[in-house]
């Protein structure tokens, strides 16, 4: 009940930041926008549409990962540090709420508030990628007179693509992760600080295979093929989150990508935890 | 369980436990450049069950930085501190300790009620019982009619009286108010009294810093004045405030007379054509009146009772040299 109040509490705090509220309005903004992409480069109906979808869920996928990273750096760095700096800590630590509980609470409140906005923004997305697809299955129909618009949407274009609703819960499970590494830092960083650290992890994370091949190459440095093993090892590998390719041409990736997905949950949701181990830890000593 | 007091005492005629017991508390903020400031040094007090214990002395003298440390917010440096029995911060300690924080803020997007039920809620109290207890408490801190506003469009006060509020959801037997009337209008500030009272007369035991020092005089059991982190008094206001001063003022006098009660007085001082002559006993009362008589025209003969603003002013300037 203590930890659940808390997060409700967090989750409210958090909707009603400006700064999130402006990413979250800007790329929902922008992806009923990409509607329009459109065939002013191809003009062959079937191809043209295609192409329009491949754009607009590529579009998609792209900035839905953009505004997640935002969010939940901005929120992430700020989350903990505003409860001090506020002082709403002090009413709440000196009611028998165990620090772990706030801790607990806080990590949880942050995981449903990106659930919120990949949600929201997850939502129109498939939307608009639907309403492409009906429509270009409308036009392909009509220009094959005889087959049906039902049944030419069948034939030619998938109108709910199953795999985007992956994409959206791996950029979910992606920024779960992030926003877990960057709470745990809030709890003895400073926010500007911290900013950055969780930049520079996100962006390590992402280029985890070209730290691994630093860690194994021959020629490297002993001490900086240590560095970059130990980087490999304790930043949380983004790159497997990354499925957008995968995503967008399943013929040429024989993947079974629901099970991709579950693998990655599993690593996310793992690496989260140890996270809120660790902030639980750290926080149990914390003067506030 | 048999709650395990640390300590007995005699207060009162009555045998009662600490409520706190602080010794030799220090803590010793570090800086980022390796200096230090000890902000409570070697403080050692304790307090009575059922007595209202005022903590006062200047700004930064350490009085918000020891009360944290009596809450768990804050670790001390070294020194030990026992909380209704308990090491501070401990859990069960605290479902029966309040709080109210110095200027206290709360998550602004709630209104005055869903903030009361947030606290409620991490006393596990059902839905039933806090929604009772929110009117309650509502009406009590005179909030009934603004509690479905926002707390982003509260004024200060009435921010205070939210905290004053949240204070008193789980009927506490310790409350700990950092500055309760700082903010609050004279109306307010005369209900924060009677609160106090009212709680005493509960048997609860209240731990006030202020900086309304006749408040504090008028409600408090006893007192304790920190100066720069360390203790300078402590006592009931019956051993601090002695009485025993007295005024003489006389006008019309002449100019050596001045000198001639100098000897005697504690203090004079010369104010156009009165002159106030402060002598701290009966028997000096006679002498500089024997000096005067004839030399000038009496106007008054007032006994003082010492304020604890007077002592305070005292102390601090003391201190200070
Ligand atoms: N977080 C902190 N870091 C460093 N020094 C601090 C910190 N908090 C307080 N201090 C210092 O500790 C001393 C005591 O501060 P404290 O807030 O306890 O005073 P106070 O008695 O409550 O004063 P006031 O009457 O102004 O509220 C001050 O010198 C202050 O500068
Ligand atoms: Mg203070």
């Amino acid at each position: 009940m203590i930890i659940w109040s808390i997060a409700k509490a967090t989750v409210g705090d958090a909707m009603r930041k400006k700064v999130l509220q402006i990413f979250l309005v800007v790329a929902i903004g922008l992806i009923i926008i990409s509607l329009s992409f459109s065939q002013t480069l191809s003009f062959s109906t079937r191809e043209g549409a295609s192409t329009d979808i491949m754009l607009i869920k590529s579009f998609g996928l792209g900035l839905m990962a953009m505004a997640g990273w935002l969010i939940s750096l901005v929120m992430g760095v700020s989350l903990i540090p505003q409860e001090i700096e506020r002082r709403t800590i002090y009413t709440i630590l000196s009611k028998p709420v165990k620090r772990y509980e706030f801790i607990i609470g806080k990590f949880l409140g942050a995981m449903l508030t990106l659930a919120l906005c990949v949600a929201c923004m997850g939502i129109v997305f498939i939307g608009v990628v639907m309403a492409k697809a009906h429509g270009a299955a409308v036009s392909a129909a009509s220009a094959n007179t005889g087959i049906s618009a039902a049944q030419a949407g069948v034939q030619k274009v998938q109108i709910f693509d199953i795999n985007m609703l992956w994409g959206v819960v791996m950029i979910y499970l992606q920024f779960l992760v992030l926003s877990a590494v960057v709470i745990l830092f809030s709890v003895f960083m400073t926010p500007t600080v911290n900013f950055f650290m969780g930049l520079g992890v996100y962006i390590i994370g992402v280029m985890a295979s070209m730290t691994e091949t630093m860690a194994k190459s021959d020629t490297m440095n002993p001490v900086l093929a240590g560095f970059y093993k130990i980087m490999h090892v304790i930043i949380p590998n983004f790159d497997k989150f990354n499925v957008t390719n995968t995503l967008l041409h399943p013929e040429t990736h024989i993947a079974n990508i629901a099970k991709y997905t579950g693998q990655v949950a599993l690593y996310g949701i793992f690496y989260a935890l140890l996270m809120v181990v660790l902030a639980v830890i750290i926080f149990e000593k914390k003067e506030v | 369980m048999l709650p395990i007091f640390c300590d007995y005492g005699l207060y009162g005629g009555m045998k009662v436990a600490e409520a706190i017991v602080v010794q030799g508390l220090k803590k010793v903020y570090k800086g980022h450049l390796g200096d230090s400031v000890a902000a409570v040094d070697d403080l050692n007090f304790q307090v009575n069950q059922g007595e209202i214990f005022g903590f006062i002395g200047p700004n930064g003298a350490g009085k918000t930085t020891t009360i944290k440390m009596l809450l768990g917010l804050l670790f001390p440096s070294s020194g030990k501190l026992t909380v209704l029995g308990k090491p501070a911060g401990d859990i069960e300690a605290k479902k029966r300790i309040s709080y109210l924080p110095e200027s206290p803020y709360f998550y602004e997007h709630m209104t005055g009620v869903e903030v009361l039920d947030f606290y409620c809620k991490l006393f596990k109290l059902n839905a039933e019982a806090r929604k009772r207890k929110i009117g309650e408490l509502l009406e009590q801190v005179g909030l009934t009619k603004d509690g479905n506003r926002a707390l982003r469009q509260y004024s200060k006060g009435m921010l205070q009286r939210i905290g004053i509020a949240q204070a008193l959801i789980n009927d506490p037997d310790l409350l700990i108010f950092d500055e309760p009337t700082s903010g609050l209008d004279p109306i307010a500030h005369k209900d924060i009294q009677d609160l106090i009272r009212s709680l005493k007369e509960q048997g609860k035991t209240v731990f006030v810093s202020s900086h309304q020092l006749s408040d504090i005089e008028s409600v408090c059991n006893r007192v304790a004045i920190i100066n720069r982190g360390k203790l300078v008094k402590l006592g009931t206001m019956e051993e601090l405030l002695h009485i025993g001063r007295t005024v003489i003022t006389i006008s019309g006098s002449q100019d050596d007379l001045a000198e001639q009660v100098k000897p005697i007085a504690e203090r004079v001082s010369v104010e156009g054509d009165l002159m106030r002559i402060y002598v701290d006993t009966e028997e000096k009362v006679h002498n500089v009146l024997d000096t005067v008589r004839g030399k000038s025209c009496l106007v008054s003969v007032v006994p003082q009772k010492q304020t604890l603003e007077d002592l305070f002013v005292e102390i601090v300037r003391e201190g200070r040299k």
